[in-house]
């Protein structure tokens, strides 16, 4: 298989065509660090990404909390924990790196708040 | 439902709002009928702004009459209304020394009309008082005006309503009949039973005559677009500046206009097109506009423009006719009771007080109308925190913390008088109506930073996500809620 | 008259560097003036990742990258304003501001100007068509989804490849709405290649480069946008043109310094950042007033904001304190392939960073730094891009006896 990818690890940004197959990566062509390269095997074989998004906070300052995912999560992942995201509610108040989600879908990651969010009383 | 006035006049333009206004110094039940959200939405909202001094009218026409009566009546008008208004003076300004003759021309033209104080001046006199304009020679009109359009006609009606005009908007007329004498008005909302019917429906005034069977008038709808400058223009130019009109298109030319707030107006452009509301603006016009104001004022760059709008001409006259055509302002012929204010252009704005009052003596003539003695002619606009001296500012905010947060800081509106425009007299609770009330919205970040913040201020006065709206029905702005 | 030393117009990053900064350097009559009910500027809108990368080796969000320099300000009990809008500086920095507590006159000693930037709005770019409901810039359709809570449409198309378009290209894809196309003019995205790949290629969202818009049809809201290839002079090619109906459309077309304030105290501007001209303290023409963050130049990273407000809160305190200031300037200018040079003006008597853009993309470049025909400095780029802000350090040695800086291309 071959594929085109845009190596993000630094601003360079190398445009690279990788051929691979289940077992490996068989050559790539384009400039590439070493970084690159752990970049292209990840890509390929186990893309991850971290997702940010909100979550309805009731009783706060403001309507929504931001959150992420402690890790990145796989990319095929990145829906369904939005539809949990969609349908989640949360008290205020929060802070900075509170759990909102444990082991969200059992994929051993949590969502994690970024924001402070005041009770409004 | 059906309900009974002695007067239903159709439109809420500035025409429509004087005409209601004028009539409510008398004991009549009147209803003024808006198709809109809110009324100054059609041609009222999107003109130059201008009062004009009479230069252009042919000498004798109803227009050229009104032209200088209105003008005469302007200052008042305003000052009654609390809008604001500035005699800056207009020249018309000759490029080179043919058009000097056209200068000729049109100061007899306002001679005869009765324009007082019009004179030729030189390169050099036009040098000393508009330093950046390119010019040969020029006509000066110290009379020429402006003021903003679309407060006057907010003003008018708010006033009429405090002088108890009915004013019903979203109420679109769909059908006029004669019924024992009386007329019968049928909107989306209901019935109304009539003595006089006022049509001052501006583009659609040939519809709704048709609509009691005078068939005799077309409207040409004939677009105009405009560029608006950033504030920091400002002085740039202090008079209107016209050039010599242009041969055809029977429009005044691309003309160079400082607003009331202190903006520079680039425009109109002049296009026969077919659908009456289509207030688009075209990369054409937008390219011409720029080169033609450019060379009047050289210093114009395009990094100065921050907006582009257009209004649309009610004109009588079609594109390959040329000539002039006066405004149609009678009591129908055929349909007795039945006033027609139809081809009300430019200089319509400026007729407008002038054209109030003949309407009423139309009227008049037919009827006695006894004095209402209760008339205020007074109303009062929102406070306007930018207009203050900075002790005032501080008081007012001492009064009212709300007049210390500032919502949008191009404008420098703030929260108070958001407020005030949420809760005006009429009831429209949309973001162009708090944009045409308090001017939020119309500087160099175009809402960019206030709009997310009025939205802010509308949810606290409890207007749900499907209510808030540009310009009434079918313009929500959000899809709901992200999170429920 | 209220007299403060140094007053920081604006709470982002860049003057939440500065305050802190200035505090550090032992300046304790300070006041950071922020026009929100909190510190942190835009930042509180950007949810998304990917700030703190240089400075915190970290992939943080905006909140929580703005958090850590808010819990520093109040740490060191730096005095703030909130809700506080100026409304005027004069030259002789007086500054007035307004917030619902009142009307204050302010004298200060210095001025650290750190407004940031507004999204250039649809006027300025003009767009023609119809006026309906549904047109937004991202930064404001970002504020009301992130902050407010809103969805501002369904079917949707983004004019500009800027940063903050390709973030909410992703945004509003995963909060469920369909992204039709970024529709970009020039031959190249304009956004960083990490958002090109993780908010476009991601969803397969289509990025229509030499493309614009070219009409907007809606009376009550938007029903379709019309777009068009642009050929090489620039100019609309017939027959390449398609309608694509949608119900909303973002605009993401640049930034721009948002400098009113600045003029009214007299600060010169350089016409092609449209952020004040500076020397190499980031002093603008008048002394004592200076700048930093995107009012001075739009950034592309915020590390780079938060050094740049560190370095001015230096400079400001040094000025306040009576540090050295009998510098002979020098003036440093773009060259060929080159946009813009900041600083403007260069000592030479000391190790300087020169931050540039290059005016469009290339590969296998040199950057020269050159006095007239001598050649101070070459350093080679495999790839430049004009989103990318471009540093170099030059130090005092290679400078010495420098008439007149000038950087190029090559």
């Amino acid at each position: 298989m071959i594929r085109d990818l845009t190596c993000i690890v630094c601003p360079k940004a190398c445009k690279l065509k990788v051929e691979y197959s289940e077992k490996g990566i068989e050559r790539i062509q384009g400039v590439l660090c070493k970084k690159g390269q752990d970049y292209v095997r990840e890509e390929i074989y186990n893309p991850t990404r971290v997702l940010t998004s909100s979550v309805r906070v009731m009783d706060g300052d403001l309507k929504l909390v931001s959150v992420k995912t402690n890790r990145p999560i796989p990319k095929d992942l990145l829906m369904k924990v939005m539809d949990v995201l969609y349908k989640t509610k949360v008290k205020a108040p929060i802070k900075i790196g509170d759990i909102l989600i444990k082991n969200i879908l059992g994929s051993g990651i949590d969502i994690v708040a970024t924001k402070n969010i005041k009770g409004n009383g | 439902m059906e309900e009974r006035y002695d007067i239903v006049v159709i439109g809420g333009g500035v025409i429509g709002c004087s005409i209601a206004r004028e009539l409510s110094k008398y004991q009549v039940k009147i209803l003024l009928l808006e198709k809109e959200s809110d009324v100054t939405l059609g041609t009222s909202g999107k003109n130059s702004g201008v009062v004009h001094s009479g230069l252009y009218p042919k000498p004798g026409s109803l227009k050229a009459r009104l032209n200088v009566e209105g003008n005469r009546l302007f200052p008042k008008f305003c000052e009654e209304l609390d809008v604001p208004f500035r005699k800056i003076g207009t020249l018309v300004v000759a490029k080179n020394k043919d058009e000097v003759k056209e200068l000729k021309r049109l100061k007899k033209i306002g001679d005869t009309n009765g324009v007082p104080g019009i004179e030729i001046i030189s390169q050099h006199e036009l040098k000393k008082m508009e330093p950046n304009i390119k010019g040969v020679a020029s006509l000066y009109s110290p009379t020429g005006g402006i003021t903003s359009p679309y407060t006057l006609t907010i003003a008018l009606a708010e006033n009429a309503l405090l002088n108890g005009v009915k004013i019903s908007l979203n109420n679109e007329v769909k059908g006029i009949r004669r019924e024992n004498g009386r007329l019968l008005v049928k909107t989306e909302k209901g019935e109304f039973k009539t003595g006089w019917v006022i049509n001052s429906a501006g583009l659609f005034a040939d519809r709704i005559a048709q609509m009691v069977g005078i068939s005799d008038y077309r409207i040409y709808p004939c677009r105009g677009e405009y560029h608006i400058l950033d504030k920091r223009t400002m002085g740039l130019i202090n008079r209107m500046v016209y050039p010599v009109p242009p041969k055809e298109g029977g429009g005044k030319g691309i003309h160079l206009t400082p607003t009331i707030s202190g903006n520079i107006l680039i425009g109109p452009s002049a296009a026969y097109i077919r659908d009456r509301e289509d207030t688009k603006t075209t990369k054409r016009i937008m390219k011409r506009l720029f080169q033609e104001a450019k060379e009047f004022l050289p210093k114009l760059t395009e990094n100065d423009f921050i907006h582009n709008y257009s209004g649309n001409r009610a004109k009588l006259i079609g594109p390959k006719v040329s000539g002039f055509s006066d405004f149609v302002i009678e009591e129908s012929p055929k349909i007795p009771y039945f006033i027609n204010l139809i081809g009300i252009e430019s200089p319509g704005l400026t007729c407008a007080p002038a054209i109030a009052k003949m309407v009423v003596n139309i009227i008049k003539e037919k009827e006695g109308l006894r004095r209402n003695r209760d008339f205020n002619p007074k109303r009062h606009g929102i406070k306007r925190f930018s207009d203050l001296s900075l002790d005032e500012k501080e008081r007012l905010i001492k009064e009212n913390p709300n007049f210390g947060e500032i919502i949008c800081r191009c404008e420098e509106v703030t929260r108070q008088e958001i407020i005030s425009a949420i809760k005006n007299p009429l009831g429209v609770v949309t973001l162009s109506g708090i944009k045409y009330r308090t001017r939020a919205g119309m500087g160099r970040c175009q809402g960019g930073y206030c709009l997310p913040k009025i939205v802010g201020i509308l949810e606290e006065f409890g207007i749900s996500e499907r209510e808030i709206t540009l310009k009434g029905k079918g313009s929500s702005l959000f899809y709901g809620r992200m999170r429920e | 008259m209220r007299e403060v030393d140094i007053i920081i117009i604006g709470g982002g990053p860049a003057g939440l560097s500065a305050a802190i900064s200035c505090k550090r350097e032992g300046i304790d009559n300070l006041l950071l003036i922020e026009r929100e009910d909190r510190l942190g500027g835009i930042l509180n809108q950007c949810i998304h990742s990917g700030f703190g990368l240089e400075i915190f080796k970290e992939d943080l969000t905006g909140p929580e990258y703005a958090k850590r320099y808010i819990t520093e300000v109040e740490r060191l009990h730096i005095p703030f304003m909130l809700k506080g809008n100026v409304l005027d500086i004069s030259q002789d920095k007086e500054v007035v501001v307004v917030s619902p507590k009142g009307l204050f006159k302010l004298r200060a000693k210095a001025i650290i100007l750190s407004m940031g930037c507004r999204e250039r709005a649809r006027g300025a770019i003009g767009i023609p068509g119809t006026r309906p409901a549904g047109i937004y810039t991202a930064g404001q359709a970002q504020n009301l989804m992130n902050i407010r809570n809103y969805m501002v449409g369904k079917r949707v198309v983004i004019l500009g490849s800027g940063d903050i378009g390709l973030i909410m290209a992703r945004r509003l894809t995963l909060e469920g709405a369909r992204v039709l196309a970024v529709v970009e003019i020039l031959p190249y995205c304009s956004g960083l290649p990490r958002n090109r790949v993780q908010c476009l290629e991601d969803f397969k969202i289509p990025l229509l480069l030499n493309h614009t818009i070219v009409d907007i049809k809606g009376d009550k809201r938007l029903k379709s946008v019309t777009i068009s290839k642009v050929g090489k002079r620039g100019g609309i090619v017939p027959r390449q043109k398609r309608e694509i109906p949608c119900d909303t459309l973002l605009l993401s077309c640049g930034l721009i310094p948002e400098n009113e304030l600045s003029r009214k105290a007299g600060v010169i501007l350089d016409p092609e950042t449209s952020g004040p001209i500076v020397n190499e303290e980031l002093e603008t023409n008048i002394p004592g007033i200076y700048a930093c963050g995107n009012v001075l130049q739009v950034h592309d990273l915020v590390d780079w904001v938060t050094l740049e407000g560190e370095k001015v809160g230096k400079s400001a305190a040094s000025y306040v304190k009576g540090g050295k200031r009998n510098y002979q300037w020098i003036d440093a200018r773009a060259g060929s392939g080159i946009r813009y040079i900041i600083p403007h003006r260069i000592s030479t008597e000391r190790d300087v960073e020169v931050t540039l853009r290059v005016s469009r993309p290339g590969k296998d470049k040199d950057i020269l730094v050159k006095d007239r025909n001598r050649l101070i400095k070459k350093v080679f780029f495999g790839k430049v891009n004009p989103s990318q802000m471009i540093k170099l350090r030059l130090n005092k040695k290679e400078l010495r006896g420098t008439k007149a800086l000038w950087v190029s291309l090559r």
